[in-house]
């Protein structure tokens, strides 16, 4: 066998079983030792981490890609679903990076969630994420993509519910799990139609059977799928609301690895939507709403993790512009720079809310430069990495995006939307930091700010490396699918250094002026839009359901049974005759002893008469 | 007219004078009514001897069902005044309509 092929199919063996060790040896009932989040489920990772990267050396040196076939799980005449998993360069470089950052949060959550009594369960909800996750980047037919799917659907729900005592947190589970079931019905949608017409789920056989045929359908499917996973306009309050879950679930899932599932299935299917411009416009559009909208709702939000929330949320929908650009590269590019700064980003506010006793509130942060300055050192670097800052992490993914999208015939107001919000980046990093780090503390000097722990600094030191060098290192090692425009106006080329700079200008003079009492309060009107997220969650969370419950109740219980099977069927009979019984019993007033009396008296008429005459 | 004809209709009238002019109680009409249903009774059985003709020897019979579920009926009738007025006098019938 060729051994590129063996060492992928031997290390992801090995992955799998060293992931799944700890989550089998909790089934017995051997009580598990004290540190088994530490020396079990850590170590697996790290251990998993390492083990993928041999594939990866493999694929920078050959450039060969894999596709592994085990077994036919069943056929149904000329359909068959296999077990069989792709290994091209979107898989083969997402694992070994969702890896590091999984390692780096679990080695964080040992810390965060030290004095949790369920801390065992809680790593092993984080491991089967993880296993779900790698199941689905690794699938190479729908079927196989779709446990992945569900199964990443299912852990966020336990996940952000782990406070369950919280009724927020309960509220927000369920959020989550709906608006991830809208999107379930666009894969499920999609998995029929191409099961229907192209007669197989295998990706390849997708790809090479769907030349000529008209794939809109599927495509909006998809899109849909993709809206509802990855949080984009219209399917997106669940990702803000998911922030009531722990620092380690919202910097794994929310940030890292489950919200980049929707955008990973949009590169998959990206052959099919390169010929559709229909879904590339759509996709275009839809992510430029996504990021503006979410970009401002970010501006005037006063909970640190709810802002860097925003922040995933405009970068999920930057991801899905470049999808629509017909760029699946640099989307996937940007995914993996991503995963670093933002995990860093929730690594680095864990740290900071533990410090201040669970304080969460921006308003009542302050000065942490002085008093945790690794922490503040690394919120800043991996706000410079979120803006794009030259040569960073972000730069590689973000500018490469911003360039494409000035150089390409698309739709002009994409184009605007987008570039506003790359400015508003700015400014909302910079209200983080300015809050954070920035001034003079603004709570009791009681809190416990100790930043001392390994187990907290080694997971963000890792990470920060990871912010500074990986742009650097993934656009180094790989080719470019697509050549990209290498010549263009000096302003185009700097613009989105340009729109950056200019809203990191603006916020900074305006953070400044703060001190200066330029007016006592903010404009009403927009504060209050972009505070209430749009007022999106307050409309769409009232009025459609009150909507459907209605038109239920009146369809089932008015028109069917109250209807139907009461006063059409029954009561129809009593309702006619009642009336007319009563009419006419209550012609005669009863008055019997005169009624026989006239009987009696004309009958003795009768027979006296014709005696009498 | 016969005597036999003539002492039928007699006691017929006589019933129904005594339920068109029943004054105190309501068992004395309903007692009025069986007396004209014994006198119809009594012309039908005499029919076959008076008219020499078998042919409606079954009436009696039937009339005699009839009367008894009437006289059922009736009886109901007593005691659901007497549940609902207290008294089968006629003077509390039409005191309280109800």
């Amino acid at each position: 066998m060729h051994p590129a092929s063996l060492v992928t199919l031997a290390t992801l063996l090995l992955i799998f079983l060293i992931l799944s060790t700890p989550i089998i040896s909790t089934l017995y009932t051997n009580p598990l030792p004290n540190t088994w989040p530490t020396t079990h489920a850590k170590t697996s990772v790290k251990m998993a981490f390492f083990v993928s990267l041999m594939p990866l050396f493999v694929f920078m040196n050959e450039g060969s890609e894999v596709i592994i076939y085990t077994w036919s799980w069943t056929n149904m005449l000329t359909f068959s679903i296999n077990i069989s998993f792709k290994f091209d360069i979107y898989s083969i470089i997402f694992t070994p990076v969702a890896l590091y950052v999984t390692w780096s949060i679990l080695e964080f959550a040992s810390w965060y969630m030290h004095t949790d009594p369920n801390i065992n369960r809680f790593f092993k909800y984080l491991l089967m994420f993880l296993i779900a996750m790698i199941i689905l980047v690794t699938a190479n037919n729908m079927f196989q993509l779709f446990i992945g799917w569900e199964g990443v659907g299912i852990m966020s729900f336990l996940l952000i519910g782990w406070w369950y005592g919280r009724t927020d947190a309960n509220t927000a589970a369920l959020q989550a799990v709906l608006y991830n079931r809208i999107g379930d019905i666009g894969l499920i949608l999609a998995m029929a139609w191409i099961a229907m017409e192209l007669n197989s789920w295998e990706m390849h056989q997708m790809f090479a059977t769907s030349k000529n045929t008209n794939l809109t359908l599927p495509l909006m499917a998809l899109i849909l799928a993709a809206a509802g996973k990855s949080a984009q306009f219209g399917l997106h309050p669940w990702l803000p609301s998911a922030m009531e879950g722990p620092t380690p679930v919202s910097a794994l899932l929310h940030s890292s690895t489950m919200v980049v599932a929707g955008i990973f299935l949009m590169i998959r299917m990206s052959p099919l939507m390169e010929s559709n411009p229909t879904a590339l416009t759509l996709c275009l559009c839809l992510g430029a709403v996504t990021t503006l909208f979410t970009a401002v709702c970010a501006l005037t939000q006063n909970d640190i993790k709810k802002i860097i929330a925003f922040s995933t949320s405009s970068q999920l929908g930057l991801m899905m512009v470049t999808i629509g650009l017909n760029q699946p590269q640099l989307a996937f590019l940007h995914i993996c720079t991503h995963a670093f700064f933002k995990a860093m980003l929730f690594l680095c506010s864990g740290s900071i809310i533990h410090s201040l006793n669970d304080e969460q509130d921006i308003r009542k942060m302050g000065g942490m430069h002085h008093l945790a300055p690794l922490t503040s050192s690394s919120l800043t670097l991996g706000s410079l990495a979120l803006t794009g800052t030259p040569f960073l992490a972000g730069f590689f993914s973000k500018d490469a995006i911003i360039e494409a999208l000035n150089n390409s015939y698309l739709n002009a107001w994409a184009l605007t939307l987008t570039l506003l919000a790359t400015s508003l980046t700015a400014a909302y990093s910079l209200r983080i930091v300015f809050y954070v780090s920035m001034g003079h503390p603004r709570f009791s000097p009681l809190p416990p700010i100790n930043e001392n722990s390994p187990s907290l600094i080694n997971p963000i030191k890792r990470l920060a490396w990871g912010s500074i060098i990986a742009g650097l290192l993934i656009t180094s090692n790989i080719s470019p699918l697509k050549t990209p425009v290498m010549t263009m106006p000096a302003l185009s080329k700097m613009a989105a250094m340009a729109v950056t700079l200019m809203g990191l200008l603006m916020a900074l003079e305006l953070a400044l002026t703060a001190s200066k009492q330029v007016s006592p309060t903010p404009l009403r009107t927009p504060h209050l839009f972009s505070n209430m997220l749009g007022f999106y969650p307050a409309i769409m969370h009232r009025l459609p359901p009150a909507l459907t419950l209605t038109m239920g109740q009146v369809t089932a219980t008015q028109s069917l049974d109250m209807i139907w099977l009461e006063k059409i069927g029954p009561k129809t009979i009593q309702n006619i005759n009642q009336p007319l019984a009563s009419m006419t019993s209550n012609a005669q007033k009863g008055l019997i002893k005169t009624y026989l009396t006239s009987l009696l008296l004309s009958l003795t008429l009768i027979i006296i008469s014709p005696l009498m005459f | 007219m016969t005597p036999t004809l003539f002492t039928l209709s007699l006691c017929f009238t006589l019933a129904l004078t005594g339920l068109s002019f029943h004054r105190t109680h309501l068992l004395s009409a309903l007692l009025c009514l069986e007396g004209m249903m014994l006198s119809l009774y009594l012309a039908l059985s005499l029919w076959t001897l008076q008219l020499d003709s078998p042919a409606f020897s079954l009436s009696p019979m039937l009339l005699l069902a009839f009367s008894a579920c009437e006289a059922g009926i009736g009886l109901a009738l007593l005691v659901a005044t007497s549940r609902t007025h207290g008294t089968d006098r006629l003077q509390a019938m039409n005191i309280l309509q109800c």
